[in-house]
């Protein structure tokens, strides 16, 4: 296969990469300053995704001439308004996680573990009551979706949008942990919570707007990935995973890492979908494999609650 | 210097277990339930019981046991249609493939603990499910290991029919007697003195001298063993192998078995957990399709509260009660 032809997969890997690294960042953000990891974050991602179809195919619990103004506006603004208003309406999910994982704090990470778990399955059946089981596919507004012909390749235009939202979001992320006083906190918080507190710092507020920021940004990553993946219950497992690999992959606590670690498995997964479509997902595990095997701290890894 | 505290061989609680279990079929139709139940909640527990080694005996949170079940299963159904018909082999392939499956996993994870040993095991759970999945040639995929037959055991001198579900729950419970008595004793055996030194603390037990990577290994070989055990009688059970049972939900129904039946404090909490479970399935599913939301709901609440789940809440009424009666009395709960 020559290398042109390589270049959509490459493209699809990238997006795909990017998107991780969003749900891959939040769920550092929050392992880093809680210590306990949120498998459930990968809910929070799915939860994103199903409020993005309820707003973009118009269903929603609302009084039914509501409903046919809603179903009046063009698409792209349904679209626009979900990739804003799903996050939001998910944040209040992360807030009642936060608040029900204040119990396990300082305590054995085996409980925070068993928390999300279970909250995780109660939100996978809470869907499956609400939605049901089918497949959903995210009505694509016609002025993003399609493809287009570059280099002889047919390219998918979404793909693009995709990964432009994805960097957008990303930015901003790195503006508020990198360059904002919140940021610092929480970097702070990371480093050494004790001296924190006795800084003056209020760490338990700190930790419900991390928990919110790194919900948001799960659930945002949920709403752009939905066309690319579909909408199905257990799509916060396919989430979820790639995002702790990446977090052992780039290192725990490092905003580079996480976006590295993202690219490098989307690329590798994108890429191995050219040669052996159906294995594409084999791939990324056995990168993981590869790395903790000869670089346990990842690759830009300092000392973590993962080495406990 | 004290005495070593002996354990006793047999204990009431395990006699109770025992005969409860075997009283099973004489009842199970009257109050409205069904042969195969008992099967499904006898295979669960004694694969619980099998997981409780390395989540309550060794304190290492595995979150990929299903993928052990899965291989048991599919072990067993392959051994039948390319080794030999004959239960015996079957039943030694079953647990053959798990261990290997598990020195496999063990090779790579057993000098970690905690959120690391979880999100490892996740990762090869959802490697043993994806492998289950593609490769359809040797699986089945999706569709599943089909006509996996109920195999005679075979004595030597007499041979028995395992078609009809009420010999099959005494086949397994007949297993289910000898794995549990095994577990029994390996738990209290020096070996598992040292594993339970490790779960409190990892580095003193290593600057005792024990090398602690290989005890966490065999801990998790042993497990994955007789969890491919329950696994190759459960495909004998359903008379095929799928690969759900290696997805993560599986591998976290095991979990919950074993937390919500108080795997944490006591040695039978995950057979009574796997009880819970299924009759929280047959009873709840019967109301409502959401059961699980129930159960899950259930379970997060008990981990909040009381993470000691079934048996702890028991244990400490019990306490409660002693203490009200005879306050010198301190009951030794611990091991029961």
């Amino acid at each position: 296969m020559s290398f042109i032809n390589l270049l959509p997969h490459l493209l699809n890997g990238i997006t795909l990469g990017l998107l991780f690294s969003l749900i891959a960042l939040g769920f550092m953000l929050i392992l880093g300053l809680m210590e306990q990891i949120n498998l459930a974050h990968g809910s929070l991602f799915a939860l994103g995704a199903y409020f993005a179809y309820a707003l973009c195919a118009a269903r929603l619990p609302l009084p039914p001439d509501w409903l046919a103004v809603w179903a009046g506006v063009p698409l792209i603004w349904r679209f626009a308004a979900a990739v804003i208003i799903a996050p939001i309406l998910v944040a209040p999910f992360g807030l009642i996680l936060e608040r029900l994982m204040r119990r396990t704090y300082g305590r054995d990470p085996l409980y925070g573990l068993l928390l999300t778990f279970g909250v995780a399955m109660v939100i996978e059946e809470l869907i499956r009551v609400v939605w049901g089981t089918p497949d959903y596919m995210l009505p694509v507004p016609q002025e993003i979706s399609g493809g287009f012909i570059m280099l002889d390749l047919i390219w998918s235009t979404y793909r693009f949008w995709a990964a432009g939202m994805a960097i957008v979001a990303m930015a901003v992320v790195w503006v508020i942990v990198e360059r904002t006083r919140f940021g610092a906190m929480v970097k702070a918080g990371a480093h050494d919570s004790e001296i924190v507190q006795a800084l003056g710092i209020d760490l338990t507020k700190l930790r419900v707007w991390v928990f919110v920021l790194g919900t948001m940004m799960a659930a945002f990553a949920g709403v752009i990935m939905a066309p690319l993946w579909g909408i199905r219950p257990h799509m916060g497992v396919d989430a979820v995973v790639p995002a702790f690999l990446i977090i052992v992959l780039g290192g725990v606590g490092s905003f580079w890492g996480a976006a590295i670690g993202g690219l490098l498995v989307g690329m590798v997964v994108g890429l191995s979908s050219a040669y052996a479509s159906e294995w594409s997902m084999l791939s990324m595990y056995l990168l993981l494999l590869l790395v903790v095997t000869f670089r346990a701290r990842g690759l830009f890894g300092k000392k973590s609650v993962l080495e406990v | 210097m004290t005495p070593a505290r002996r354990t006793p061989i047999f204990t009431w609680a395990m006699i109770i277990v025992w005969l409860v279990f075997a009283s099973v079929p004489l009842w199970i139709e009257k109050v409205g339930l069904y042969h195969y139940l008992g099967v499904e909640i006898l295979i669960f527990a004694l694969y619980a019981l099998a997981y409780n080694l390395v989540l309550g005996h060794a304190g290492l949170p595995s979150f990929g046991h299903g993928a052990f079940f899965g291989v048991g299963a599919y072990a067993f159904g392959l051994a039948q249609f390319n080794i030999a018909a004959n239960l015996w082999i079957c039943l030694a392939a079953a647990i053959g493939a798990a261990a290997i499956a598990g020195a496999l996993v063990a090779l790579f994870i057993s000098h970690r603990r905690g959120i690391y040993y979880a999100l490892m095991t996740i990762a090869f759970g959802q490697i043993f499910w994806f492998i289950a999945v593609k490769v359809h040639s040797v699986t089945g995929g999706e569709d599943g290991l089909l006509k996996i037959e109920r195999l005679p055991v075979d004595l030597g001198l007499a041979a028995f029919d395992l078609t009809t579900n009420v010999a099959l729950y005494y086949f397994v419970l007949a297993v289910f007697i000898v794995v549990s008595f095994l577990l029994w004793r390996i738990v209290h055996s020096p070996f598992g003195r040292v594993v339970k030194a490790i779960k409190q603390n990892e580095t003193r037990a290593r600057f005792v001298g024990y090398d602690v990577w290989r005890f966490k290994a065999a801990i998790l070989v042993i497990s994955a063993a007789l969890s491919g055990l329950a696994g190759g009688l459960f495909s004998m059970a359903q008379a095929s192998a799928f690969p759900d049972v290696m997805s993560l939900h599986y591998s976290g129904y095991v979990v919950m078995m074993t937390l919500v039946g108080g795997g944490l404090v006591s040695f039978w909490g995950p057979v009574i957990g796997a009880v819970a479970f299924f009759l929280a399935r047959d009873i709840i599913g019967s109301v409502t399709t959401g059961w699980m939301l129930w159960f899950g709901l259930s379970f997060v609440v008990l981990v909040l509260f009381k993470p000691e789940g079934i048996a702890g809440i028991y244990q400490s009424l019990m306490q409660r009660r002693a203490k009200a009666s005879a306050p010198a009395v301190a009951p030794n709960a611990q091991g029961r």
